[in-house]
């Protein structure tokens, strides 16, 4: 988030001058498992034909597992784009060394996209406001033209093909730079990201309320977009610093990326961490002290005997334990720290999601089926192929950016 | 050497005047190599990297503050629990007397209240401050401190301290001036 | 030298290029025009307070003054004769009160944004209008804590509201968020001058140093200074404090609002009970704060001839705080009446159409104009570094702002759930006094201020110079590179 005005910066034609990287350093080395990504979409295809095979005969099980194993992935590639997003737009300098990675994060959103088709076939198998009996409640009836299956399916679209094109446009734009090296590139995507911001906010919280809100279709919150996104931010640098760290593993990426800047994305996770308790008590606070039956029931699902155990997990496990182990400056800039607290906030976003969707399935209690599992494995596979693709592609540091030099020299101050 | 020559009181230290961050920077690093440890910096803004370049530890402000801040959150939701449940127990809109959601803002505020006087004590008690009589403050070159001049003062209390060869030391690690400083009388 | 540096100003304001100068991506700009010297940096910030102040600085306090007279007329009839005097009514009590209260601590959070949260990510431009920006959060918090302490017209019966033990043998009701309010806005003003005194002492002490032996000055500036001495040793704790009471200011910040907020979205009334209110009046605060500090700074900066210091990348900066802010509010409104049509809850609904096509469609087209409209100027680079077209919307944006809290306090109650009661509400002349009074007290603390404190921050602009830095700026090493701890070899 350096945007500015680091002035100890080289003037002048000294910022231009590429810094020799070895290849080793900057792109992943490809013996041996060079089919990876291929046999990580194939078999995810197969766990997924497997679940599709299993659940026939439960589709509300089915599709509640799907969906909710999906809005997790579909929410870590979009956390590609937004990091992406917020770099440019604040003319950041320090992060260009992990820019790429979230680059490649973000063009994985074409495929979160075909992954949408199969919700589009079971809306009627998840969304309460999709059942013959929604028509007869006054509330839903209200607004069955916005909750219908067709709008909620092309709306889905819109915010997909949008996504997509950005992530793909992003990715691809950085790469050119990568072999013609424009500064005219760098701003262009500069120009394109502070648009695109306010695209990704209008959709995120459309998206939010479709996907997830309204499965509760009389339940409503404003700031439930907001909800998502603390996670989703949150997440995004989690996922970045786990990349980073197994590439690093293999042995890319040395001294490029350094403590210096896994200790800002430590820092940054940290915020969000407590920026999603601050939405989450916000949101919780207000309709528990207002009382009002027709807000209250969503919470009421979840602080029932069965689910309250989970509710008190999640506020410790999202906030108290992350909170006060990254509170500690050095875990940020250790690896095992770093490695515990990325994995842990992916888990617990894991679960936040599921805590969202799961309680309208499961009234009782959280249950772990195994379709929950299974569709989980796929889509985690399918992801995990479609990013290794991804980041085999291109070098993994774009090593044209005029900032490069900053970002390499970077340190905390 | 003229500087020096000049006193006559107790030499309280050796002032040692540069014209620039860098010039300061790298005479700090042969102070620090020298073995002194009565010794400091003066600049008008931090010089960065400088606590490498003299070999400091790490602030332990930040413990401070946590200390603080802990016992300023649990000081506000004690309080709140206190009122609620025991002092002056109250039925509003139906709420359990103990309606710990209502009573987090306050603990929150009383915990950053705490944490920003834990802050600020933590750094003047750490630097030693009020002090408003510092024998610096005798020498007239050093009104420049705060405006664009850099320092290194060697206190004659350190074991290494020797007036000829401490000055002779920050002679050559290219000071514009040096001076000793006398106890004020 | 001052001048011959704004001379060099001048003549870049001439050439200026935005992408060159404001937005380059070859390299970072100069946060200082003119390249100044350590020394002309203190010489710059200190010569408004040593100089005789200027003619304008006379006429701008004896205003200031005069409106402070007709709070302080306002606030003694008001205390003599009850509240009485202002437009209280039922449905609508206390509303302009209220809005004004909103009003004035949402202007102070610009400043701890620009203190604290651009501290944190470290933007270094934030240097040169930091110290005018958290002084007008201090005087901000001061005109809204007028407000509720005068709001019942008997201020001496305010301790009802403070944790201490009394005759009556009562407590505060602490599951009220009007309670929650007294120890955020109080602990939020404390805190604010805490930092904004931790950040002045070296330049008090610098203010010291230049002062003449044994005159007032000198005793004032010398006692506050603490004794500084610029040591590393105080510097590296001083360094550390204040990057924690920036960590500590940046929830702290986000919280005040949000308590505010609760204030309105506790209730159950329509317009009021909305989860999105907390981030939604954050963003709203910071972007009132915002027109308020450039407001200032284009006054102050022509008037103290510190062009070279809060030049116009500066300004680019704050414009594009104020766009992205003010498109959160918008996003904020939108998403309101879009779920106030979702919920299918009448009368929420009810409430947002009354807004935008009932008595108050003025009030309400007027926020929208200024707060969603008037800030889409700011996409475009030219009129970021526009001056004259940053003043005008700067002042757009604060009448906006103010009526943003109008209407949702206004509106909400003045429909209320029995249409008996509904009814239309009038300020007094002593509500417009009281008003603009807080304005009069606010422009008198702050051009005292600018007289007699150092207004920009010397010994954090000098380290933002370009010669501030020990050691030449290493470019990164070629391969191979430095192997972190751990990394495997």
């Amino acid at each position: 988030m350096n945007t500015g005005t680091h002035t100890g910066m080289p003037h002048g034609d000294d910022a231009h001058a590429a810094p020799s990287l070895d290849r080793a350093q900057v792109t992943l080395k490809r013996e041996g498992a060079g089919g990876l990504p291929l046999i990580a979409g194939a078999l995810g295809v197969v766990l997924l034909a497997v679940a599709f095979i299993v659940g026939k005969g439960d589709p509300a099980q089915l599709f509640h597992s799907y969906l909710f194993n999906w809005v997790y992935f579909a929410m870590l590639s979009l956390g590609g784009l937004f990091f992406v997003l917020l770099q440019h737009l604040t003319r950041a300098g320090w992060s260009v060394v992990v820019r790429r990675l979230a680059e490649a994060v973000g063009a994985t959103l074409p495929v979160t996209a075909i992954l949408f088709v199969p919700i589009a076939f079971g809306v009627r198998a998840i969304y309460p406001w999709a059942s013959e009996a929604a028509a007869h409640d006054p509330v839903i009836a209200h607004k069955s033209g916005w909750l219908a299956p067709g709008p909620f399916v092309v709306r889905a679209a819109i915010y997909l093909v949008l996504w997509s094109l950005l992530g793909w446009w992003f990715w691809r734009q950085s790469e050119r730079q990568d072999r013609m090296g424009a500064l005219q590139i760098t701003r262009r995507m500069q120009s394109v990201s502070a648009p695109s911001m306010l695209v990704f906010a209008i959709t995120l919280t459309l998206a939010s309320f479709d996907w997830v809100m309204s499965l509760s279709p009389r339940w409503y919150s404003t700031v439930f977009g907001g909800y998502l996104f603390g996670g989703l931010a949150m997440s995004s640098f989690a996922l970045l610093i786990v990349l980073a760290l197994l590439l690093q593993r293999r042995g890319a990426l040395g001294g490029v990326v350094t403590m210096e800047h896994f200790h800002d994305l430590g820092k940054l996770m940290f915020a969000f961490v407590v920026f999603w308790i601050y939405i989450a008590f916000a949101q919780f606070m207000l309709q528990w002290y207002a009382n009002m039956p027709e807000e209250t029931n969503w919470f009421a699902a979840r602080l029932n005997p069965g689910w309250l155990p989970l509710t008190r997990a999640l506020v410790v496990g999202h906030f108290v334990i992350p909170f006060f182990f990254l509170l500690m400056r050095d875990v940020k800039r250790v690896r095992w720290g770093l490695w515990a607290s990325a994995l842990w906030l992916l888990l617990m976003e894991w679960l936040d999601i599921y805590w969202l969707i799961m309680p309208s399935l499961y009234h009782d209690g959280p249950r772990l089926r195994l379709l929950d599992v299974l569709t989980f494995l796929a889509l985690g596979l399918l992801f995990a192929g479609a990013l290794a693709w991804t980041l085999r592609r291109r070098a993994l540091v774009p090593v044209n950016d005029p900032r490069l030099v900053e970002s390499l020299a970077f340190e905390n101050v | 050497m003229s500087a020096a020559a000049a006193t006559t009181g107790t030499v309280w230290g050796a002032l040692a005047e540069f014209d620039s961050p860098a010039a300061l920077y790298k005479a700090a690093e042969r102070v620090r190599d020298a073995g002194f440890e009565q010794w400091d910096t003066h600049s008008p803004f931090p010089v960065h990297g400088l606590e490498k370049a003299m070999g400091l530890k790490r602030s332990m402000v930040p413990l401070a503050v946590l200390v603080f801040g802990l016992a300023g959150a649990a000081a506000g939701m004690g309080l709140q629990w206190w009122v609620a449940t025991r002092a002056y127990p109250l039925v509003i809109s139906g709420k359990p007397f103990f309606s710990w959601p209502a009573f987090v803002p306050i603990m929150f505020e009383c915990g950053v209240l705490g944490g920003a006087t834990g802050a600020v004590l933590g750094f003047l008690g750490f630097s030693k401050l009020p002090r408003h009589h510092h024998p610096l403050f005798e020498s007239k070159r050093f009104e420049r401190v705060t405006d664009d001049r850099f320092f290194i003062s060697i206190e004659a209390a350190d074991p290494h301290f020797d007036r000829s060869a401490t000055v002779q030391l920050l002679e050559r690690a290219g000071a514009l001036a040096v001076e000793l400083v006398e106890e004020p009388a | 030298m001052a001048e011959a540096v704004l001379h060099d100003v001048d003549a870049h304001v001439a050439a200026y290029d935005v992408d060159r100068d404001v937005d380059p991506i070859d390299h970072r700009p100069p946060l200082i025009l003119g390249a100044p010297d350590f020394h002309s940096i203190t010489e710059a910030v200190a010569r408004p307070i040593e100089w005789k102040p200027p003619l304008g600085w006379w006429i701008v306090l004896g205003i200031s003054l005069s409106m402070l007279a007709l709070l302080g007329v306002a606030v003694a009839w008001l205390f003599w004769e009850g509240i009485g005097v202002w437009g209280n009514m039922i449905p609508v009590a206390w509303a302009w009160d209220i809005t004004n209260f909103v009003f004035w601590v949402g202007i102070g959070h610009a400043g701890t944004l620009i203190s604290a949260v651009l501290f944190l990510v470290r933007q270094r431009w934030r240097t040169s209008i930091n110290r005018a920006a958290e002084a007008m959060t201090l005087f901000a918090v001061a005109c809204a804590l007028l407000f509720p302490t005068i709001h019942t017209g008997r201020p001496w019966l305010d301790y009802y509201m403070l944790p201490v033990p009394n005759q009556m043998g009562m407590w505060p009701q602490f599951r009220s968020p009007l309670m929650w309010d007294v120890f955020a806005v109080s602990i939020y003003g404390t805190v604010s001058l805490i930092f904004w005194y931790v950040g002045l002492i070296p330049d008090l002490a610098t203010m010291r140093d230049r002062s003449r032996e044994g005159t007032l000055a000198q005793r004032l500036f010398g006692l506050f200074a603490l004794g500084w001495r610029g040591s590393h040793r105080q510097w590296q704790h001083y360094e550390r404090a204040y990057l924690l009471l920036a960590g500590l200011a940046t929830p702290l910040v986000l919280s005040v609002h949000s308590v505010v907020s609760f204030d309105f979205a506790t209730a159950q009334l329509p317009g009021w009970h909305t989860t999105i209110f907390p981030p939604y009046f954050v963003a709203g605060a910071i972007f009132s704060g915002l027109a308020m500090v450039i407001t200032l700074m284009v006054i102050c900066r022509v008037a103290f001839k510190m062009e070279h210091i809060i030049n116009l990348l500066h300004f680019d900066r704050m414009a594009q705080l104020i766009l992205a802010t003010g498109s959160i509010v918008g996003y904020a409104y939108s998403t309101e009446f879009f779920v106030a049509w979702y919920s299918g809850n009448l009368y929420e609904f009810f409430t947002f159409r009354n807004r935008a096509m009932g008595p108050y469609a003025w009030a309400y087209w007027t926020m929208v104009t200024c707060n969603v409209i008037v800030p889409q100027l700011f996409w475009f680079k030219k009129l970021r570094v526009n001056i004259p077209v940053l003043f005008v919307a700067s002042i757009f944006i604060n009448i906006g702002m103010w009526f943003e809290r109008f209407v949702i306090i206004v509106t909400s109650l003045h429909r209320d759930f029995m249409p008996a009661n509904w009814d239309y509400f009038h300020p007094t002349i002593w509500d417009i006094s009281t008003l603009i009074g807080s304005f009069g007290l606010f422009f008198t603390l702050f051009t005292l201020f600018v007289r007699f404190l150092p207004m920009v921050a010397m010994s954090e602009v000098k380290g933002v110079l370009p010669q501030a830095h020990a050691q030449p700026h290493v470019t990164p090493p070629s391969v191979p590179y430095r192997q972190e701890e751990g990394a495997p070899a």
